[in-house]
């Protein structure tokens, strides 16, 4: 009977062992993978993860990709919980890349160094635009840079990406702006509706809807390419303005990124950009995200990494006028 | 308005059995996303959006709308059968649902949950269709300065919510106040009272909050008395069909509240950036208020449970209104939905209102047909949902406090929500034990970070000349209206007690 039991136990404990290798090699086979995502359910980052994700799954062979919100802090949360996760490889996530900010600043609270995560990629940018409310003055950028009072530019509060982006090009562009940060999801599009605010600076898509209905239009564009829009690059006129502006177009660039924790094996990571891109490649993924009104420009591994590199390397004085542009405000 | 136009889209919903047996499918799973606290109607949407994802756009549109339509409507049960709000803004359906459910009225407080939820359903799709024409003029009319001035009628209504003791209400809703500023300060960045914890940027969560005021003070007072949430014998209570009906025939009884709650409920759901937690407060103040016996709020006057349910289903209506026309989402959820929508190939913005009425028709209808569907299928079952008011506590207590720990887990996905919702249930139960008001807590909490916000950006708009706009001017006169009639109140009552009590001797 013992012998039964033995034996019986050793068969178990064999197939357990060979389910970590038999799947003709492949580790992910029959497991579960966490896709932490840095926001609440809704909202472009959870979207695409969820896509994403559907793919990976099969790309993979895992069992299951399984969606983990963890909002909070201005993705602060997300990225912290993605950077301590176990790194077998079995956690990946995604999170706002304006945290670069945070790092670039020297912040307390960023415990992370964004170079050490494991870049699996990228499913799209997000390029910034400048819109400007119908009832505002401000037509154009030559009227923008040519204001004599302060045009009023709603952002989301202080600290968050929005409002990063909005000092800065201020800064890198000269332009006289009165920044009033509290605005927060659409509530800066209904304020443009009201005459109140005069223009906000953020990610082209979420205008979309606003500029189709004619309540607002573009007059500038960062880190993409608009019909008949000006880029602000053409506006940025010392070397110093050159750099900041390029700051933002690299955040807006890298958009929608990818991650694995710190540490993941070599060859763990090889396997999620492999399935990464196979999944970013699907013609089938291209063709939900496309009814879903979400742009898929995809970049891998290596060309990430290389991509926050050079948004966190700056020169001191670089520093220095990020950190007046963001802190000088407080 | 074309009239045929409307007609039309409600026979695309009512006359394909395709379309009535999707309405039948979404009912109940709203409810369920609604009753299980922390889940709530926007995971319910993100959750199916991709079996959506196959409909064509009608469908998909109606299949979406009427499971988002219904989710207060699960929401109330817990909260009259246990105190456990299932969602944030079916918290003030405690206040007296759960008072009338430990006298034995569970059935008829259910009932009136059921039926104000359909009622304010109903007449927030009405409200829809009536104000079409001046949507524009009305939402655009409502800036931060409106806002700061709405948030602190709000907050004169704690008051109203004090019962016996103004001081005592006052403290506690200052106490509320002050839980509002932990959080990053939105102007300065700077973190306040969040002791370097990153789960404290973003504030106390509502539903942690709620949970831990309301619900683990009522078990921990089930546990101490013993017995089971219904005070009363099961012989001598009502839980059958009739008390439910009962319940349902009350919103009618009170059928000029319940009009008047679903009229701001709808309103207040009109204007983005006001939230569904403000709205039933603010209707369940306006309850009290306009009571000729405001002393029986909060001892289970049925009133109370009518006010927020109407609120919570006719704010629905309201927020579909800018999200489909401005593409503006009303609320959080309605920002799901508009996605969703998108997603579905619908447009929404002015132009919808030249190329896609039909689709609005529908929407509309939807809405009103999920909520009158929700309150016949939960006629159904609401006699044995009674009952559980009658399971022994030490049953019950276990399966409700996972609940409750599991919701607050879930509502922001952080362990630490757990223990602040510990901590709070430990002060919620000192203000129960020693009969401190506990609805002046969340009203602060809930109403101050709004009025902060308007106000900074009123500041930075226009500075101090916000007050004297014309939206401002009326809010301002709403308030001092407000104040007024309960000092009238307060100083007539008295007259009345020192009367008496002179005929007394």
């Amino acid at each position: 009977m013992r012998h039964v039991l033995i034996r019986s136990v050793a068969l178990i404990l064999l197939v357990a062992c060979s389910q970590e290798t038999t799947d003709d090699g492949n580790f992910y086979h029959a497991k579960n993978v966490s896709y932490i995502v840095a926001t609440d359910p809704g909202g472009g980052f959870d979207a695409y993860a969820r896509l994403i994700g559907k793919y990976l799954k099969k790309n993979l062979a895992a069992d299951n990709v399984i969606i983990r919100n963890t909002p909070g802090a201005g993705h602060l949360v997300g990225a912290i919980t993605l950077f301590r996760s176990k790194p077998d490889g079995l956690t990946i996530g995604t999170f706002n890349m304006g945290l670069i900010y945070g790092q670039i600043v020297g912040k307390p609270v960023h415990t992370f160094d964004l170079r050490e995560f494991e870049w699996i990629g990228k499913a799209s940018g997000e390029p910034r635009s400048i819109v400007v409310s119908n009832q505002c003055a401000i037509k154009n950028m030559e009227d923008l840079m040519a204001a004599e009072e302060p045009v009023k530019f709603g952002s989301a509060g202080l600290g968050s990406a929005s409002f990063s982006d909005t000092m800065l090009l201020a800064t890198a562009l000269d332009l006289n702006v009165d920044v009033i940060p509290g605005f927060e999801g659409t509530e800066g599009e209904m304020s443009m509706m009201r005459g109140e605010i005069c223009a906000i600076l953020g990610s082209t898509s979420s205008f979309t809807q606003f500029v189709d209905s004619g309540y607002g239009s573009l007059i500038l564009t960062i880190g993409g390419e608009i019909d008949g829009i000006p880029n602000a690059m053409d506006f940025a006129e010392t070397e110093q303005a050159r750099r900041l502006v390029a700051i933002i177009e690299t955040l807006a660039r890298l958009g929608r990124v990818t991650a694995a924790p710190p540490g993941t094996p070599k060859d763990r990571v090889e396997s999620l950009r492999a399935a990464y891109k196979a999944s970013l490649e699907d013609p089938d993924l291209i063709a939900e995200a496309h009814t879903m009104r979400r742009p898929i420009e995809p970049a891998y591994g290596e060309e990430v990494y290389q991509l926050v590199v050079s948004a966190l390397d700056q020169t001191p004085e670089i520093v220095a006028m990020i950190k007046k542009a963001i802190d000088g405000a407080q | 308005m074309d009239l045929s136009g409307i007609f039309d889209a409600l026979l695309t919903i009512v006359g394909s059995p395709y379309h009535m047996s999707l309405l039948l499918l979404a009912v109940p799973i709203g409810m369920f996303f609604g009753a299980i606290p922390g889940l709530g109607g926007k995971l319910g949407v993100v959750l199916v959006i991709p079996f959506v994802f196959g409909m064509d756009a009608t469908a998909g549109a109606l299949f979406l709308i009427a499971m988002h339509a219904v989710v207060h409507t699960g929401g109330s049960v817990p909260s009259i059968l246990f105190g456990v709000p299932g969602t944030g803004p079916d918290a003030a359906t405690i206040v007296d649902g759960l008072p009338m459910t430990r006298k034995g009225e569970a059935g008829r407080a259910l009932g009136a949950a059921f039926g104000a939820s359909g009622f304010g359903g109903v007449i927030g799709g009405l409200f829809i269709l009536a104000l079409l024409p001046l949507l524009r003029p009305i939402v655009l009319q409502f800036s931060p300065a409106e806002f700061f001035l709405l948030a602190l009628f709000g907050i004169t209504l704690i008051a109203m919510l004090s019962g016996e003791s103004l001081v005592k209400g006052l403290m506690v809703g200052f106490f509320g106040l002050m839980m509002a500023f932990v959080n990053l300060d939105p102007q300065t960045g700077t973190q306040r009272y969040t002791f370097d914890l990153l789960f404290l940027w973003d504030g106390i969560d509502i539903i942690a909050a709620v949970l831990g005021i309301f619900a683990i003070p009522e078990m921990i007072a089930l546990g101490a008395a013993g017995g089971a949430m219904a005070r009363v014998d099961k012989a001598a209570a009502s839980h059958g069909r009739a008390d439910v009906m009962r319940g349902i025939g009350d919103v009618f009884r009170h059928w000029r509240l319940s009009i008047r709650t679903s009229l701001i409920g709808a309103f207040i759901g009109m204007i983005p950036g006001l939230g569904g937690d403000a709205a039933s407060w603010i209707c369940y103040g306006h309850a009290v208020q306009s009571s000729k016996t405001p002393e029986r709020f909060g001892k289970g006057a049925v009133e109370g449970v009518i006010a927020p349910e109407t609120a919570n289903n006719s704010k629905e209506g309201g927020s579909l209104l800018p999200t489909l026309f401005f593409a503006v989402p009303g609320s959080s959820g309605m920002a799901i939905l508009l996605g969703a929508f998108v997603m579905l190939g619908i447009q929404p913005g002015p132009a919808i209102a030249l190329t896609g009425m039909e689709i609005v028709w529908i929407l509309i209808w939807g809405l009103m047909l999920a909520n009158i569907l929700a309150v016949m299928m939960f006629i159904l079952v609401a006699p044995a949902l009674g009952y559980l008011s009658y399971v022994r506590g030490n049953l019950l207590i276990p399966f409700v406090l996972i609940l409750t720990f599991l919701g607050a887990f879930l509502a922001v996905r952080a362990w630490e929500n757990m223990v602040l919702l510990a901590a709070l249930g430990t002060i919620g139960y000192f203000l129960k034990k020693y009969d401190w008001p506990r609805p002046p807590f969340v009203i602060g909490l809930i109403l101050g970070p709004i009025a902060e916000d308007s106000y900074h950006k009123a500041m930075s708009l226009w500075g101090p000349a916000f007050l004297l706009r014309p939206g401002a001017l009326i809010m301002i006169g709403l308030i001092v209206l407000s104040i007024g009639f309960y000092v009238y109140q307060q100083v007539t009552n008295r007259r009345k007690s020192i009367w008496l009590s002179e005929d007394d001797h």
